[in-house]
């Protein structure tokens, strides 16, 4: 490595010298997890299905064989047949194509909600554990507090005040998902802040912000992709238990949960209209989680 | 040690108040006042009755004021008179309601526990053999479907085709089964998967493999070193998962007809009971955080590398 | 003494006061009419206890599990009815002067007489001596006059007091304008004699004595207890039941009591009530841990469909009806053709297949079988389904051919009983027939309230309920337009109003019943509402289960805010 004193020389050299060592070991560092993830037969399956998801999801409507609004006021509460493979719900909708739009409603609100919930706690965590202090201090306490919050419980006084309604579950979900990320970002930026690249980084004159956004964040990216894995399938489920007590996505907007949680009522007539809707919602948990963990387990330094 | 504690102690106070504070201004925030009847047909009060109650419960003061009232009472234990149920105080509906879901929460809790752990070892023992797949899918079962579906599943399986047991109520141990297990499965399923991948993490670990080239037999050397390592981060899980079975009582609770806390909640929520709120949310916040701090210390003891 | 009509207008008043306003109304005004006027009884000899039919034989243990499906499904507030009529509570704990009869005929109770003065404007209650209070003290006038004078006592902070307005000086009194409660009119001349002077001739105030607003407090308890004295151990009742056990949030038990006049005649020895959430469903009947249950829809049809258990199900009246309010001061629906247009559109028998039976279609307010009901054919045509009529109508508004339509937010109450699939099915059609595209927003109760007198919602989708119709407070209560308070909606109109005040000081019944006919014309022709739908309900008992009062139709009658007498005529017989 050239050397170079801080306040001399050509900042230039040493500015493309910083950007090019954490490249080339960001490089590395994706490709050993991608090749790692790849063997993981479990997590391939389930990325391969959330990949599938979201396919359903955006293609929703030229899926779907039927509308899902239009009312089929002759086939009411048909069971599963030729004609409608899934059956028909109270209106004679068909429950297939709801189930396809369904998809396209619960994956947004997966990843809508962990939006916002990164876009509160990343910030959050990694602007307390990069200056620390005071600051840092005061952030913990919020986060314990915000913690010692029983979430669901939370997420319904926050829906009480808001009202029913697709944004405002994003909203709730947002407001009330945030701590577990923002902490485990301060963490690793806490622990990161103290590596030794980051003080070679900074011994070579690379400035606060640099060192935060080129060094410390990709690695502290791990847990965050951890968390959005997690976090969708959590969402979903949590907007299900919304929708069971009622205050949940509007009619006639399908989604999986809002079929699961109006028609648990019909668990023993109507089986199909809860039972299908909480298979796909065991599948998208379960692909969501395996391909979590393969990809935290793919970007573990640790194993090998 | 005791510092530690005693610190983590302290700070309940301040916490709490926040608590308090947050859910206070939320709780104003929402639309629906509690003067408006419960009841379905009840047409709204006149101006003067709506008047005379809002005095009667304190509500025509200034916001500062009311909330600065409650914190008092509250010091004193005094929770106020419940909106709702007007033949008892708060306090005293909490007392009745609280252990019981204690009392659930930590049945479901040790149930969880032991399921998921055995679950775990035997799934990571069994390495991709038949242990491994029936931990699976129980693992599977819990962490997938919603537990208010569940519950009826098991009602139908438990109470209608075998009739072993009440589809509700609190009275004999043989009503508590049918919630437990639903309460169960969730983290039984989690603590479960992670029991597995710790375990199978700790059984590929140098230590291990010195332990088993020194000779000694499998199962002393599963049993004591692997478990042991293995469960320290099945230890970190015991905090939120606290906080799920705390709250995932509320779908239980009204499916099997349990006189629980979690009840309570979304009940005040609806009917706008304001001194019914405060007070679940901070009984629940001093809950969760005296859990948590027994998590931490549990944690030190265990690991021997981390010392307060 | 037949009621005159324009004190039928302050006796709603009153009865609008504690939310009982159009069902209660119309089922008091209803038995009035139904009974040549009179709408209550003199004399005790209407009230008839149930034996047992012949060949029926008594089980050993008459204990009766009742609740689920929607009954009693949440934690009673109390049981203090004198302060709170909608405490949720147990109403066989106390027994009111008079009592309504299966037939909702107003019949004395406590009291064995009821005489007015010649106007009505004094009213005298013997009160019968043989009946005490579960601590085996006598029921007296004494009580009466304490439990009335309790609910208007501003201290009490009863939020029903108005209904007791009638009472000389009830109001001023409560108002604080008087603070000595010796001038109010409730007076008991003697232990047995209790002498109600009122405001004005109120020919109706009997009738207002039957309900649950007036039923008595036990003194004693109250100065002891305050709050809590409906707690069990510390609550005294001089209904047929006493408060047993209430293990808060899951059950409450009662028994008999037997200082009760009639206890002889009472079977049951045992209520047991669990509090269970609607979730639970019919599972609790169905697994015998109860023996009667009301039913929701997704447990109707397949419990009919059992042999066995559907043999159980039955049907009882509670009579009510679903309808639209397009609120004429927001666009697009202050145009009346739009609003028509939506009268056309909506394919009512359609709709009502995704109830499963809970619905029939309505063409008026008032279901088929009551007074005021009417068959004709020119009303039915205002509003009949026809969907070229729909677009036709739509000819000449901005929204010709159904396009061009605003944001359009369909809003009702969040509330059990099958409304949502039934809101669904309305936008359905409307999207079908008149491309109208809603959003269904499903407010809190309160929310729903706070903007439904505010008339801040732009298209509602309600039900309400009748018990009894009188045509009156069908239409009155809901639709009058020079309301000034509760107002449900902003639609008024002149010729309909004066049809109602018609309507009200006509006193010749059949003449009256021409005037709603007529102002439910001028309601639909004006779109002021769009009817849907007449509500059905259903619930099952076990075979065992026997003594439920039937009334003149021959149609089972269960517990509801006005008939409160079931638990009285009960009985067990032998399970087989």
């Amino acid at each position: 490595m050239a050397s170079s004193t801080p306040a001399s020389g050509t900042s230039l050299d040493v500015a493309e010298i910083v950007a090019a060592a954490p490249s080339a070991a960001t490089t590395s560092l994706w490709r050993d997890a991608w090749r790692r993830l790849l063997r993981n037969k479990l997590a391939v399956v389930g990325g391969v299905t959330v990949v599938l998801l979201c396919f359903v999801a955006i293609f929703a409507n030229v899926l779907a064989p039927r509308s899902y609004t239009k009312a089929n006021f002759d086939s009411i509460y048909v069971f599963p047949s030729r004609e409608f493979p899934l059956g028909t719900d109270q209106l004679g909708r068909d429950v297939l194509s709801r189930m396809i739009y369904g998809a396209r409603v619960s994956m947004l609100v997966g990843l809508g909600s962990q939006v916002i919930v990164l876009l509160i706690g990343v910030p959050l965590g990694a602007v307390s554990g990069f200056i620390g202090g005071r600051t840092d201090i005061l952030m913990t306490r919020f986060i314990d507090v915000m913690y010692a919050f029983p979430r669901l419980l939370f997420v319904i006084l926050v829906m009480s005040m808001l009202g029913a309604g697709l944004m405002n579950i994003f909203i709730a979900l947002g407001l009330t998902g945030w701590v577990g990320i923002a902490r485990q970002t301060r963490a690793q930026v806490l622990t990161l802040k103290e590596k030794e690249f980051v003080e070679g980084a900074r011994a070579l004159g690379a400035r606060g912000w640099r060192v935060l956004t080129r060094h410390v964040l990709p690695s502290a990216l791990t847990p965050i992709v951890v968390s959005i894995t997690f976090g969708i399938p959590e969402a979903i489920f949590t907007e299900a238990a919304l929708s069971f007590i009622g205050v949940g996505i509007n009619p006639p907007t399908p989604s999986w949960g809002q079929m699961v949680g109006e028609n648990q009522q019909f668990l023993r007539s109507y089986w199909y209209l809860c039972v299908f809707p909480a298979i796909a919602i065991a599948i998208t948990m379960l692909s969501f989680t395996f391909f979590g963990d393969g990809v935290r387990d793919a970007l573990d330094p640790k194993m090998k | 040690m005791l510092t530690y504690i005693l610190q983590r102690l302290l700070w309940l106070i301040p916490t709490l108040l926040a608590m308090a504070l947050v859910t206070f201004l939320v709780m104003h925030a929402t639309p629906g006042s509690p003067l408006d009847p419960v009841a379905e047909g009840a047409n709204p009060l006149s101006p003067e009755a709506q008047k005379n109650l809002a005095a009667a419960y304190g509500l025509d003061k200034p916001l500062w004021e009311q909330f600065s009232i409650f914190v008092g009472k509250a010091l004193r234990g005094d929770f106020g008179q419940s909106f709702i149920y007007k033949t008892r105080t708060v306090s005293e509906i909490l007392i009745d309601a609280f252990p019981v879901s204690l009392l659930l929460g930590s049945m479901a809790l040790v149930l969880a526990v032991a399921g998921g752990v055995t679950l775990g070892v035997l799934a990571a023992v069994y390495q991709n053999r038949s242990w491994d797949y029936v931990s699976v899918s129980v693992a599977t079962l819990g962490v997938s479907v919603p537990n208010f579906v569940l519950a009826v599943f098991l009602i139908v399986l438990f109470s209608f085709v075998l009739p072993i047991f009440p589809t509700g109520g609190w009275g004999e141990p043989k009503d508590w089964v049918l919630p437990t297990v639903t309460l169960a499965l969730g983290p039984m399923g989690i603590i479960a998967r992670f029991t597995r991948s710790s375990m199978v993490e700790v059984i590929r670990s140098d230590y291990i493999r010195t332990a088993r080239a020194k000779g000694l037999a499998e199962r002393p050397v599963i049993l004591k070193h692997v478990l042991k390592n293995a469960c320290i981060p099945v230890v970190t899980l015991l905090g939120p998962l606290f906080a799920a079975v705390g709250t995932g009582s509320f779908f239980v609770e009204s499916i099997f007809r349990v006189p629980g806390m979690g009840r309570f909640f979304v009940l005040s929520m609806t009917g706008r009971d304001y001194p019914m709120i405060m007070a679940v949310v901070l009984l629940y916040g001093v809950f969760l955080t005296l859990m948590n701090l027994a998590v931490d210390l549990l944690y030190g003891f265990i690991d021997p590398r981390i010392r307060y | 003494m037949k009621i005159p009509d324009q004190q039928l207008a302050l006796f709603e008043q009153r009865l609008q006061t504690i939310g009982l306003g159009r069902r209660d109304f119309l089922k008091a005004v209803g038995a009035m009419a139904a009974f040549g006027g009179l709408g209550f009884a003199t004399s005790a000899e209407s009230y008839t206890p149930t034996k047992p039919a012949p060949g029926d034989k008594l089980a050993k243990d008459q204990t009766f599990r009742y609740g689920g499906g929607g009954w009693y499904q949440s934690e009673p507030s109390s049981h203090d009815f004198n302060k709170d009529l909608y405490c949720s509570g147990v109403p066989s704990l106390f027994a009111g002067l008079m009592v309504f009869n299966a037939d909702f005929l107003a019949v004395p109770w406590m009291a064995t007489k009821v005489e007015g003065n010649k106007d009505g404007s004094v009213w005298t209650f013997t009160i019968r001596k043989d009946s005490r209070w579960s601590d085996n003290a006598p029921v007296s006038a004494r009580d009466f006059e304490y439990s009335w004078k309790r609910q208007l006592n501003p201290e009490s902070k009863a939020p029903y007091a108005a209904f007791l307005y009638d009472i000389k000086n009830g109001e001023a009194f409560n108002k604080k304008q008087i603070t000595d409660p010796s001038q109010v009119g409730v007076r008991a001349k003697d232990d047995w004699t209790l002498e109600v002077t009122l405001e004005g001739p109120r020919g109706y105030f009997p009738v207002l004595a039957a309900y649950l607003a007036a039923l008595p407090s036990y003194q004693r308890a109250v100065e002891k207890f305050g709050d809590k004295w409906t707690e069990p151990g510390n609550i005294v009742c001089n209904g047929p039941f006493v408060l047993d056990t209430w293990e808060h949030n899951k059950q409450m038990t009662l028994r008999k009591n037997p200082y009760y006049f009639g206890a002889k005649d009472v079977h049951l020895t045992k209520v047991i009530i669990p509090i269970i959430s609607v979730a639970s469903g019919a599972l609790p009947y169905e697994n015998n841990e109860l023996d009667m249950t009301a039913l929701q829809a997704g447990d109707l049809k397949r419990l009919q469909s059992d042999p066995r258990a559907g043999r159980d199900v039955f049907r009882y009246p509670f009579p009510g009806t679903w309808y639209l309010t397009p609120q004429v001061t927001k666009p697009p629906f202050d145009n009346v053709k739009v609003r028509r247009a939506v009268g056309h559109a909506i394919d009512r028998d359609n709709v009502v297949k995704v109830a499963q039976g809970l619905a029939v279609p309505a063409w008026s307010m008032i279901p088929p079988g009551f007074p005021g009901a009417t068959d004709d054919a020119k009303i039915k045509a205002i509003q009949r389904f026809d969907k070229k009529a729909a677009i036709e109508m739509l000819k000449g508004t901005p929204f010709e051919g159904g396009k061009n339509w605003p944001k359009i937010t369909l809003s009702m109450r969040d509330e059990g009983l099958g409304s949502k699939p039934l809101a669904e099915a309305v936008q359905a059609v409307l999207l079908e027939n008149l491309n109208m595209k809603t959003d269904l927003e499903v407010l809190e109760p309160r929310v729903f309230r706070e903007r439904l007198w505010k008339q801040d919602l732009q298209f509602v989708w309600i039900r309400w309920f009748m018990d009894y119709p009188d045509p009156h407070n069908e239409y009155f209560d809901t639709f009058y337009g020079k309301r000034t308070t509760g107002k449900r909606q902003a639609w008024s109109n002149e010729a309909f109003d004066k049809e109602l005040e018609a309507g009200r000081d006509t006193r010749d019944t059949a003449k009256r019943l021409v005037h709603y006919v007529k102002a439910e014309e001028i309601l639909q022709a004006d779109a002021g509402y769009v009817p849907v739908a007449w509500v059905v309900r259903y619930a099952a008992a076990k075979p065992w289960v026997k003594g439920i009062e039937k009334n003149k139709k021959g149609e089972f009658v269960v517990d509801g805010n006005i008939y409160v007498d079931m638990f009285e005529h009960i009985y067990i017989t032998e399970k087989a």
